[in-house]
């Protein structure tokens, strides 16, 4: 057991849970878990493979949590242009 | 690899001018909970963007009552950082429980029975949903 454990993204989904998006960070934490216990029993290669697959997942939720706050602002945006031309009509 | 953590130094120093400056309570075009606005249940990080806000301003009270488990993310970031940042400039070898088998469990049970009780509406579980 000399090697040092793969990243097990840890940190990085809790903040994905708490700051945008609940199930990839959910599944995240999941993975985490899975890299610390396969590691811990010396399943190496099993812990790489799920460091990959939570690293995935938290980057998933970064990304669609940044797809939804640009859809919202497009959104917003585009309701207040469409009021503004409202208003500029009448 | 250094030009991502630089852009993520400048997106956070952004991000932090606009928390600091904007009340997300005071405005309507800062995106809600997308879970809280469909079905009104509060979801585990509901919160966290008036959170910030008041963390910004050292309010920590404020902190508390809008989201306790933000509190616990942010303690939780500075441990991992302290000790990483003191075994790879040090080269120490004090032990990360991040890396613990049980603290991801743990963890993740904290976050659903956090989720659980702030949707309680009753004292004293709707202390901890945001207000």
């Amino acid at each position: 057991m000399d090697q040092k454990p793969p990243k097990n993204y840890l940190v990085e989904s809790i903040l994905v849970t708490i700051l945008c998006c609940l199930p990839f960070g959910i599944a995240g934490i999941v993975f985490a878990s899975q890299v610390n216990s396969k590691f811990a029993v010396g399943d190496y290669e099993g812990a790489i493979a799920s460091s990959k697959s939570a690293k995935k997942w938290m980057t998933w939720g970064l990304v669609s949590g940044v797809i939804v706050i640009v859809l919202y602002l497009v959104f917003i945006f585009a309701l207040g242009g469409l009021a503004l031309f409202g208003l500029s009509n009448n | 690899m250094k030009l991502k953590y630089i852009g993520m130094l400048i997106v956070g120093i952004l991000l932090a001018f606009l928390y600091f400056y904007i009340n997300p309570s005071n405005v309507n075009y800062f995106p809600k909970c997308p879970l809280y606005v469909t079905t009104g249940i509060y979801c585990p990080g509901c919160g966290s963007q008036r959170a910030t806000y008041e963390l910004l301003h050292f309010h920590f009270i404020g902190v508390l009552k809008q989201n306790i488990l933000y509190i616990i993310g942010i303690l939780i970031l500075a441990y991992h950082l302290v000790i990483s940042f003191l075994n790879t400039v040090f080269h120490k070898n004090i032990y990360n429980y991040i890396y613990h088998p049980k603290t991801p469990w743990i963890i993740l049970i904290i976050i659903l029975v956090f989720w659980i009780l702030r949707n309680l509406p009753f004292y004293p579980f709707n202390l901890l949903a945001p207000h």
